[in-house]
C-alpha cells in the first residue's frame, strides 16, 4: 500500500504541474511581421513605412508597369502581337469587359494605394506626428497625399468620362479618405469627376507646402528622383490641371519652378532640367536631373513588378525574336516624317531580323530583364511641354515661350531641326506640333491615352481596331464587376 | 485541482479497502486451443477486486468473503463468468469471441468494446490495407467503411487523396479529418513545396498498422472538441504480445500502366483533320498560308510520335518489410524495418520510403506500466517538374500530364540531328509545319522537361511517444503521454535555362532552383484518470478526465536562384547570378484542453455517454470553446420481452442508439488571422513596411452540430451483422473570406476579411452488413457490403457574398457554392448541338435563345449570331455568350452514394479477396475534353473522325473544324458538353493467396509462408470518358471538386507478394 501511495503522490504531483502549461503560447506574437498596434512606434517604422507607400504605387499592376502600357496600348501607335487577354489584348482592342484583368487589377490596386495612404495619414495623425515631429511628419504626410492624388489621377483617366466632357460633373469615384481597418464599408456612391479633381489639387497643395525643397544636394541623385520633394507636386499638378483644361492654372504651377527662357532648369528646389543625352533617362542607374518621380527596381524578387506587368514583356522584342506583346505601329507615331532618321529618340526603335517577327518594329526604351529599368512616373520634358501648350491655349498666340520649350525638348534630341515662332502659322498648327512632340518624346512612357482623353479626342484605329469616338462605347473603361457587385451604391454612367 | 481531488479520493479508498476480510483464489486462464492467455482480466463481480493474467495465464489475487461470481474478460475472447463458491483454484477456458462485436474500439483516450459504444465508429483491420500498393494507408480506405469517401486525385504517386467522412463539412477551412496516430494527432495534406505531393501519412508502412477506427458522429469524436467536425480517425499501430519472438517478412513487386488513356491522333490522323481545319479557315480568311506536315526522321520513315510514350512508362515497385515481435512476462515489443520503391506511371515520378517502427510496452509491476514508441521514416518524392496535376497546376504550360495529350504527334522530341527539338524557350520546333509562316507549336517539348528538371522533396519524419501509467488500483489507471510528431521537410527544385519554366519569370532567365528547409513540429502532452467501476453488479460506471496540451511550430527558409553562372550546373549550390528567398516561414499555434468522458450503462443493457471538451486555441479570437456529445444505446436483445418473443432466436444482439453533439473546426485557420499586420518589403532596395493583412479578432471555431441515430443488429449468432445509421450535420458559423468592394482597398485577401458567417449540412443515411455466409473447416466465405447516402447543401453565406467562385488554377471557373445548392455546384454555359446547316456550335444564352458561333467570320457576318443571321446583341449593343452573363447551375459535383462491398472466400490453403468500390450521383466537368477538341494547333482526340461536321446536312456531335477555334468546344468557355456523369462501380483490389501446406511449412522451420498476386483497378464501369472517374484537379478543396483538367491518369497494377512468418 505503501508503494501505491508513493505512486500515486508522485502522478499527482504530475498532474498537478501541469497547471504550468504555457498558458503564454495562447497569445503568440508574429515574429516576422509587425502589429498593427506598433507600426507608428518608432521613427524607423514610420519612415519604412513611407517607403512602403512608394512600393504599393509600384505594384506591378500599377506603376510597376501595367498602368504605363495601358497608356499607350490604348492609342494608336502600338500594335498586339499577342492575343492573350491578361496580357491587355483587350486593352488595345479597345473592348474591355468589366471582369479584365486590366480593369479590375487597376481599379483594385489603385485602391490599394489609396488606402494604405489614407492608413498612414490616420495613423500619423493620431500616433506617428507626436513620434517624428511636425515638420518630419507633415512632410511624410506630404508624399502620402502626394501618393493618394496620383492614384485617384489615374482612376480618374480610365474609369470616369474626361473632365472636358460636361465640365466635371459626370460620375467620378467613390472618394475615399479615411483608412479603412475592416469590413463593413463597400457601400459608397461616386462623387463628381469634378469633385475627386478637387480633393487630387488640394493633396497636390499639401504637398507642395509640406514636401521639402529637396531630398538631397544634387538633382541626378536616387533620393530625387524616387521620392517627392516640393517640385513633384508642382509638376503633378502641371499634368493634372492639363487634364482639366484649366491651362491658365497649368501656366501658374509650372511658373513656380520653369523659368521664362532657356536653359530651362528649375529656378527653385530640385534643379530639373532636361539632360543632354536622351537615351540616358533610360539606362541604368537612371539617375537623371530630369527625373521627377520614377519608380526603382532591384533584382530582389519582392522589389520586382511580377511577370507580365514589367514594361520588359510588353515592348521589348529578344534577339531571337521572342518575348514582345506589342510592337509599334508602322503608321503610328514612327511614321511620322517631322521626326528625323537622325533623332536621338529613333534609336529607340528597332526593325527585327529574327524569323519570328522579321520586319516587325519594336521600342527598346526598357530592355532589361532583371532588375527591370526603373518605370518613370514624371519627367521635366512633360512639364515644359504641359507648360508649352497650356501657353498656346491660353494666349491663343504663337507663343514664343511655348516654341522655346517646344524647341528645348526637340533640339535636345534632333539638333538638326530648330523650331521658330515662324514654324507655325497658326496657334493650332503649334499645338499640334507640341501633341505631336509628346508622342515622340514618350512614346511607352504612357501618357497617350491621358493625352486623347483629356482632349475628347476620338481613340484612332489602328491594325484590325476601329476608332472609338467618345460616344462610343469603350471609350472609358467599364467598372470593375466587383466594385459593381459589392457596393450596393455604385452608378453606373 | 479537480483531478487532485479525485485522486485524494481515490486514496482515501485504498485505506478503506484494508478493512475487508479476504482470501486468495488461483488459476490460469487458456484460450480455446489450451494456450495461456496474458492480460487477462479477472474481476469479481459488483467490486474493486481484480487483477490481470500472467504471460502464462496464470493468477493469483485476494478476494472478499463471500465474493460471488468471478468475470473473466480478455481481447479477442467471450467474456466468462464463473461462481467462485468455496473453490480456491479457478481456470477458465475462454471462448473465442462472438466476432467483431467484441472487439475493442480505440475512442479516443482509451479503448472500449465495440458492444459497449455507443458511438457512430467504424473500423477497418490493418490486414485489409495492407500488401496494396498505395503509398499512404488512407488510400486504401475507399469503400471498406460506410460514409467514408477516399478519391484518389491522379497518378501522381503519394498524392494525398481527398478524404471525407460524411460529405464535405467546410468551405474555406480542410475538411480533412484528424488522424491521430497511437494517441498523437499528425500532420495531413500535401506538406512538400515542390510539384511532387509529400503526403506525411506516407511515413506510416500500411503492414505496421493494427487497425483504423474511424470516429463519425458528435458522441465518437467530441472528445477530440474543436478538430472533431470531420470526424476522426485512430490509427494504432502494432504491439508485440508475450511470447516466443515471432519474425515475418511481407514484399511485394508490382507493375503499374496507365489506363483508359484517351485515344488520340496519330501523325497521318492529325494532319489530316488541322489542314482541314485550316482549309476552312483559309476560305474566310486569305491571309492565312500554310499547311501541317509529316517531316521524316533521320531515317527517312515519316515521323509519328506518341508523346504518352514519352510521358508515361510501365512503372515498377517493389516493398518490402520485416517486424519481430514477442516479449517476456513483463514487456512486449514490435519492431519493423519496411523499405519500398515505388516509380509513378509518370517517368521520373517516384515514392521511395524507409521506416522503422519500435513499440515497447512494459509492466513494471502490479501498479506500473510504461512504454512507448519510436517511428522514425524517410521519404522521398521525386517529379521531374510539374504533372499539372497538383491543385493549382491545371493550366501550366509545363505540366506533362497535358502536354503528352496535347503536343502534336507530326514534331519529334529530338531534330534529326539528335538535339532537343525546340524553336524557343517555351515553344516546341515545327520541324517545317508552318501555319502563316511560323511555327504554330507553342507548347513546351515534354521530353525536354523530363528530362532536365526536377521539383523534388525528402521528409524526415519522427513520431514518437512514452507514457507511464498507473493502476494503484485494479478500477483506476492513470496515465500521462508525452508524444512528439516532427516533419523535416527539404525541398529541391530545378529548372533547365533552355526551355520551360526556368526561361522566365520566377525561375528564369537563364534557369533557376529553389531549396527550402521546413520544421514542422507537435508536441503533445497528455494526461489522462480514468475510474472503471461497477456497483451492485449492474451499474457500470467508467469516468476519464484529462488534461492535455499540443503546440506546433513551423518554421523554414530556403533560397530562389535564377540565372546559372554555367549551364552545366543543376544544384542549388553552384553559381548563379540573383538570389531571392524562398519558403520563409515562421508560425505557431497552441491547443490548451480538458476533457472528460463519462460512460454507463446498467446490466450491459442501457447505455448513455457523455464526452466534454474545452479546448483553447492560440489562432482564434475567441479562444475558449467547449464541444461536448452525448449518446444513448438500448440493446434491445437482453430484454426479457424479447426472449418472450423468441427474437433472440435470430437475432443475437440488436442495439437502438442515438446521439447528438457539437464538436468544432479548425484546421486550415492561419495561425496569426486575428492579427493585422505590417509586412517588410523593399522599394529600390530600401526596407518598407506595408499594411498587409487585415486581422479578425472575433473570429472562433466553424461549429458543427451532428445527430445521429441507428441501430446494431446480429442475427444468427452474429453471423451476420448490420449496422443502419442516420445522420445530420448542421455546419454553422462556417468562416468565408467575405468580399468588400474593391476600392475599400483593404489589403491581404484582398479585400475580403475572414469571418464566422455561412451554414451548411450534411445529411444522410449509412448501411452496413457483414455476414459470413459460409464458415467450414474447408471453406470460408465472408461477404461485406457498405453503402452510403449523403446530402450536402449549403443554407447561408454573408451578407454581400451571395456566391463563391472557385477558380481551377486561377483560370477556368466550373464550381460555383450558392445557397440552396451543394458546394462547388458545376456551373457552365449551355449548347445545343451543331447547326445542320452550317456547322456551326449552338450556344444557348440566360434566356434560352440560342446563339450560333464561328470563330472566324467570312465577310457580312459575325461571331455570334442568332438563328436569323443577325449580329447577336445585348441591351442593344454586340455581345458574346459567356460564362458571366450566361452560365447556368448545371449539377452537383458532390457524389450522393458511395460504398464498396468486399469479399474474403477462403479454400483450403487458397484465399480470394475482392472489393468494388462505386460513387454515385454526381457529375464531373471534363475539363481535359475540351482541350481534346481543341481547334488550334492541339492534339485531339480520335472520337473527332466521322463526328465533326463537313458539309450541308450533316447532324454531328461536333463542329465544323476551324483552325484556331478554341470557343466551339469549350476551352474559352466551359461548357455542358464537356460535363458527364462521374458514377462508376470499380473493381479496385482483387487477391488470390496461397498458403503453403503446413506439412511443407514444418520442415522449411517456418511457421506460415504465403504467396499472393494482386491486381488493383482490373476493370470500371463507368460511362465517364475520361481516364478515371475518380479524380480532383484541384485536390482537397471543399468547393471545387468534380473538375479534370489535364491530369495524369490513374494507373493499374498488378503486383506479386510474399508473406513468410518465423
Amino acid at each position: 500500500m505503501k508503494l501505491k501511495f508513493i505512486y500515486t503522490l508522485s502522478m499527482a504531483g504530475m498532474l498537478v504541474s501541469l497547471s504550468a502549461c504555457h498558458r503564454e503560447y495562447l497569445n503568440p506574437t508574429p515574429q516576422s511581421v509587425v502589429s498593427d498596434a506598433s507600426a507608428f512606434s518608432t521613427a524607423a517604422r514610420i519612415s519604412s513605412q513611407v517607403l512602403g507607400l512608394y512600393a504599393t504605387l509600384k505594384n506591378g499592376s500599377f506603376y510597376g508597369g501595367r498602368v504605363i502600357v495601358y497608356g499607350d496600348v490604348r492609342g494608336e501607335d502600338f500594335l498586339a502581337q499577342d492575343p492573350n487577354l491578361v496580357t491587355n489584348y483587350d486593352v488595345w482592342a479597345l473592348n474591355v469587359t468589366n471582369t479584365a484583368t486590366s480593369v479590375k487589377g487597376l481599379w483594385l490596386q489603385a485602391y490599394q494605394v489609396i488606402n494604405a495612404c489614407n492608413v498612414f495619414i490616420d495613423g500619423m495623425n493620431s500616433k506617428g506626428l507626436a513620434v517624428v515631429g511636425n515638420t518630419v511628419g507633415n512632410a511624410y504626410l506630404g508624399e502620402a497625399m502626394l501618393i493618394r492624388a496620383l492614384a485617384y489621377y489615374n482612376l480618374l483617366q480610365y474609369y470616369a468620362r474626361p473632365y472636358a466632357d460636361g465640365s466635371g460633373s459626370k460620375l467620378g469615384l467613390p472618394l475615399r479618405l479615411t483608412g479603412i481597418l475592416g469590413p463593413g464599408f463597400s457601400d459608397l456612391a461616386r462623387s463628381s469627376v469634378a469633385d475627386v479633381y478637387a480633393q487630387i489639387l488640394s493633396d497636390l497643395n499639401f504637398a507642395e507646402a509640406n514636401l521639402p525643397l529637396s531630398n538631397a544636394a544634387a538633382a541626378a541623385s536616387a533620393a530625387n528622383i524616387t521620392r517627392a520633394h516640393r517640385n513633384t507636386a508642382i509638376s503633378l499638378k502641371t499634368r493634372v490641371y492639363l487634364s482639366m483644361q484649366k491651362y491658365d492654372k497649368v501656366i501658374e504651377e509650372a511658373n513656380k519652378i520653369v523659368p521664362a527662357s532657356a536653359p530651362f532648369t528649375a529656378k527653385s528646389g530640385v534643379a530639373n532640367a532636361l539632360v543632354s543625352d536622351y537615351t540616358t533617362i533610360f539606362k541604368a542607374p537612371y539617375i537623371t536631373a530630369e527625373a521627377i518621380l520614377s519608380m526603382p527596381f532591384t533584382s530582389s524578387s519582392n522589389d520586382a513588378p511580377g511577370t507580365q506587368n514589367d514594361l520588359r514583356s510588353y515592348f521589348y522584342a529578344a534577339a531571337n525574336g521572342v518575348g514582345s506583346i506589342f510592337s509599334l505601329n508602322p503608321s503610328g507615331i514612327i511614321a511620322n516624317t517631322g521626326w528625323t532618321a537622325t533623332d536621338a529618340r529613333r534609336s529607340f526603335i528597332v526593325t527585327s531580323v529574327a524569323t519570328q517577327n522579321i520586319g516587325k518594329i519594336y521600342m527598346t526604351k526598357y530592355p532589361t530583364a532583371t532588375p527591370v529599368d526603373n518605370v518613370i512616373v514624371m519627367r521635366w520634358a512633360e512639364v515644359l511641354l504641359n507648360l508649352a501648350e497650356a501657353k498656346v491655349r491660353t494666349t491663343n498666340t504663337v507663343d514664343a515661350q511655348a516654341v522655346a520649350l517646344l524647341n528645348a525638348v526637340r533640339n535636345r534630341s534632333d539638333a538638326t531641326t530648330t523650331f521658330t515662332v515662324a514654324s507655325f502659322a497658326t496657334p493650332a498648327d503649334l499645338i499640334n506640333a507640341i501633341l505631336t512632340e509628346r508622342r515622340i518624346e514618350f512614346l511607352g512612357e504612357g501618357l497617350r491615352n491621358n493625352d486623347l482623353m483629356r482632349l475628347l479626342q476620338t481613340i484612332p484605329a489602328k491594325g484590325v481596331v476601329a476608332a472609338k469616338n467618345p460616344a462610343d462605347d469603350g471609350y472609358i473603361w467599364p467598372a470593375s464587376s466587383d466594385e459593381k457587385s459589392l457596393n450596393k451604391l455604385w452608378a453606373d454612367q | 485541482m479537480r483531478k487532485l481531488l479525485l485522486l485524494l479520493m481515490a486514496v482515501g479508498l485504498c485505506v478503506t479497502q484494508l478493512l475487508a476480510q479476504t482470501r486468495t483464489i488461483a488459476g490460469k486462464i487458456t484460450g480455446p486451443d489450451g494456450s495461456p492467455i496474458p492480460n487477462a482480466s479477472i474481476i469479481v463481480k459488483g467490486t474493486n477486486y481484480g487483477t490481470t493474467s500472467k504471460a502464462n495465464g496464470t493468477y493469483s489475487m485476494n478476494v472478499p468473503e463471500g465474493s460471488k461470481i468471478l468475470v473473466i474478460s480478455a481481447v479477442g475472447m467471450s467474456d466468462m463468468e464463473i461462481s467462485i463458491g468455496n473453490k480456491g483454484i479457478i481456470n477458465a477456458a475462454l471462448d473465442a469471441s462472438d466476432k467483431a462485436l467484441s472487439e475493442v474500439v480505440v475512442v479516443g483516450y482509451g479503448t472500449q468494446k465495440r458492444k459497449e459504444v455507443t458511438g457512430n465508429y467504424s473500423n477497418v483491420k490493418g490486414t485489409e490495407i495492407a500488401e496494396k500498393p498505395v503509398q499512404s494507408f488512407e488510400s486504401a480506405l475507399a469503400g471498406r467503411a460506410a460514409g467514408v469517401q477516399i478519391t484518389v486525385p491522379n497518378g501522381v504517386v503519394n498524392n494525398p487523396p481527398v478524404f471525407r467522412i460524411r460529405g464535405t463539412n467546410s468551405i474555406s477551412l480542410s475538411s480533412y479529418p484528424l488522424v491521430v496516430i497511437d494517441g498523437v494527432p499528425t500532420f495531413t495534406g500535401d506538406q512538400g513545396a515542390t510539384n511532387a505531393p509529400a503526403n506525411p501519412l506516407a511515413s506510416i508502412n500500411p503492414n505496421d498498422i493494427e487497425s483504423i477506427d474511424i470516429a463519425k458522429d458528435a458522441a465518437a469524436a467530441a472528445i477530440y472538441g474543436s478538430r472533431a467536425a470531420n470526424g476522426v480517425v485512430f490509427v494504432t499501430t502494432k504491439k508485440g504480445k508475450s511470447g516466443r519472438a515471432k519474425v515475418s517478412y511481407d514484399g511485394w513487386v508490382g507493375f503499374t500502366k496507365a489506363m483508359r488513356l484517351p485515344d488520340i491522333f496519330n501523325a497521318q490522323q492529325y494532319v489530316d483533320y488541322k489542314n482541314e481545319a485550316l482549309n476552312n479557315l483559309k476560305a474566310v480568311s486569305p491571309s492565312t498560308t500554310g499547311s501541317f506536315i509529316i517531316p521524316n526522321d533521320k531515317n527517312g520513315n515519316p515521323i509519328n510520335t506518341n508523346w504518352y510514350d514519352e510521358v508515361y512508362r510501365q512503372s515498377f515497385s517493389h516493398s518490402h518489410s520485416v517486424s519481430v515481435a514477442g516479449g517476456t512476462e513483463g514487456t512486449t515489443y514490435y519492431f519493423s524495418a519496411g523499405y519500398t520503391d515505388q516509380q509513378g506511371i509518370l517517368k521520373k515520378n517516384s515514392f521511395n520510403r524507409s521506416n522503422i517502427l519500435l513499440n515497447v510496452d512494459s509492466r513494471v509491476n502490479k501498479i506500473l506500466s510504461v512504454g512507448g514508441k519510436i517511428a522514425y521514416s524517410n521519404e522521398k518524392n521525386k517529379i521531374p517538374g510539374t504533372s499539372g496535376s497538383l491543385p493549382g497546376e491545371a493550366f501550366n504550360s509545363a505540366g506533362v500530364a497535358r502536354l503528352a495529350l496535347g503536343l502534336p504527334p507530326n514534331v519529334a522530341p529530338y531534330n534529326n540531328d539528335g538535339t532537343y527539338n525546340i524553336a524557343s524557350a517555351t515553344a516546341i520546333g515545327g520541324m517545317g509545319s508552318l501555319v502563316n509562316n511560323a511555327n504554330p507549336y507553342t507548347f513546351n517539348n515534354a521530353t525536354m522537361l523530363l528530362n532536365l528538371n526536377r521539383s523534388n522533396n525528402e521528409l524526415n519524419h519522427i513520431q514518437s511517444n512514452v507514457y507511464v501509467q498507473l493502476k494503484p488500483l485494479s478500477w483506476i489507471t492513470l496515465r500521462s503521454t508525452y508524444g512528439i510528431d516532427n516533419v523535416l521537410i527539404d525541398n529541391d527544385v530545378f529548372l533547365n535555362p533552355y526551355h520551360g519554366d526556368g526561361t522566365s519569370g520566377g525561375n528564369g532567365p537563364g534557369g533557376g532552383a529553389t531549396a527550402s528547409y521546413l520544421k514542422n513540429k507537435i508536441w503533445l502532452w497528455t494526461n489522462t484518470a480514468q475510474f472503471d467501476y461497477t456497483f451492485a453488479d449492474v451499474h457500470n460506471f467508467s469516468l476519464l478526465v484529462g488534461n492535455e496540451q499540443q503546440r506546433f511550430t513551423g518554421d523554414g527558409f530556403g533560397i530562389n536562384r535564377r540565372t546559372l553562372s554555367d549551364s552545366a550546373y543543376t544544384v542549388i549550390q553552384a553559381g548563379f547570378t540573383t538570389n531571392n528567398t524562398a519558403g520563409m516561414t515562421i508560425t505557431q499555434n497552441y491547443l490548451l484542453s480538458s476533457f472528460g468522458r463519462l460512460n454507463y450503462n446498467f446490466d450491459k443493457k442501457y447505455y448513455i455517454s457523455a464526452n466534454v471538451r474545452q479546448d483553447e486555441y492560440s489562432a482564434l479570437g475567441v479562444k475558449k470553446g467547449n464541444f461536448y456529445g452525448f449518446s444513448a444505446g438500448w440493446e434491445v436483445a437482453k430484454e426479457n420481452f424479447w426472449k418472450n418473443l423468441g427474437a433472440d432466436q435470430i437475432f443475437s444482439s440488436f442495439k437502438l442508439r442515438g446521439s447528438y453533439g457539437k464538436v468544432g473546426n479548425i484546421a486550415g485557420i492561419n495561425d496569426f488571422a486575428t492579427y493585422s499586420t505590417y509586412s517588410s518589403g523593399l522599394y529600390g532596395g530600401n526596407p518598407t513596411l506595408v499594411y498587409n493583412a487585415v486581422g479578425n479578432n472575433k473570429i472562433t471555431w466553424e461549429t458543427s452540430k451532428k445527430t445521429d441515430v441507428g441501430i446494431e443488429f446480429g442475427l444468427f449468432n452474429d453471423r451476420i451483422r448490420s449496422e443502419i445509421a442516420y445522420y445530420k450535420n448542421n455546419i454553422d458559423n462556417l468562416l468565408l473570406n467575405v468580399p468588400q468592394a474593391p476600392s475599400v482597398g483593404l489589403p491581404g485577401g484582398p479585400n475580403s476579411v475572414f469571418m464566422n458567417v455561412g451554414k451548411m449540412y450534411n445529411q444522410g443515411i449509412e448501411f452496413s452488413a457483414n455476414a459470413q455466409v459460409i464458415d467450414t473447416k474447408d471453406f470460408g466465405w465472408n461477404t461485406s457490403f457498405n453503402f452510403s447516402y449523403n446530402k450536402n447543401q449549403v443554407t447561408a453565406l454573408a451578407n454581400g457574398l451571395t456566391e463563391i467562385q472557385t477558380t481551377t488554377s486561377s483560370l477556368e471557373t466550373v464550381n460555383k457554392t450558392v445557397v440552396g445548392k451543394s458546394v462547388g455546384y458545376l456551373w457552365v454555359v449551355r449548347t445545343a448541338g451543331v447547326d445542320p446547316a452550317t456547322g456551326r456550335r449552338i450556344f444557348v444564352n440566360a434566356n434560352g435563345d440560342q446563339v450560333y458561333y464561328q470563330n472566324t467570320a467570312p465577310t457580312g457576318q459575325f461571331q455570334w449570331m442568332t438563328a436569323d443571321g443577325k449580329q447577336y446583341q445585348k441591351n442593344g449593343s454586340n455581345a458574346s455568350v459567356n460564362q458571366a452573363d450566361d452560365g447556368v447551375l448545371y449539377a452537383s459535383s458532390v457524389p450522393k452514394y458511395v460504398g464498396g462491398w468486399s469479399n474474403t472466400v477462403n479454400y483450403k490453403n487458397f484465399d480470394v479477396n475482392f472489393l468494388f468500390t462505386y460513387q454515385m450521383g454526381n457529375y464531373l466537368y471534363y475539363g481535359t475534353n475540351a482541350g481534346l477538341h481543341d481547334q488550334r494547333f492541339w492534339n485531339n482526340s480520335t472520337d473527332l473522325l466521322g463526328n465533326y461536321w463537313q458539309k450541308p446536312g450533316d447532324v454531328k456531335k461536333f463542329p465544323k473544324p476551324l483552325y484556331g477555334d478554341n470557343t466551339s468546344n469549350g476551352s474559352a468557355t466551359p461548357l455542358d458538353i464537356n460535363v458527364f456523369k462521374g458514377d462508376y462501380i470499380k473493381l479496385r483490389t482483387v487477391q488470390i493467396g496461397y498458403n503453403l501446406p503446413k506439412s511443407v511449412v514444418d520442415k522449411a522451420h517456418i511457421s506460415k509462408a504465403r504467396f499472393y498476386v494482386a491486381g488493383q483497378n482490373l476493370a470500371i464501369i463507368t460511362k465517364y470518358p475520361g481516364p478515371d472517374p475518380e479524380v480532383s484537379s484541384n485536390g482537397n478543396s471543399g468547393t471545387s471538386f468534380g473538375v479534370d483538367r489535364n491530369t495524369l491518369a490513374n494507373g493499374r497494377t498488378i503486383t506479386l507478394g510474399l508473406n513468410v512468418g518465423f
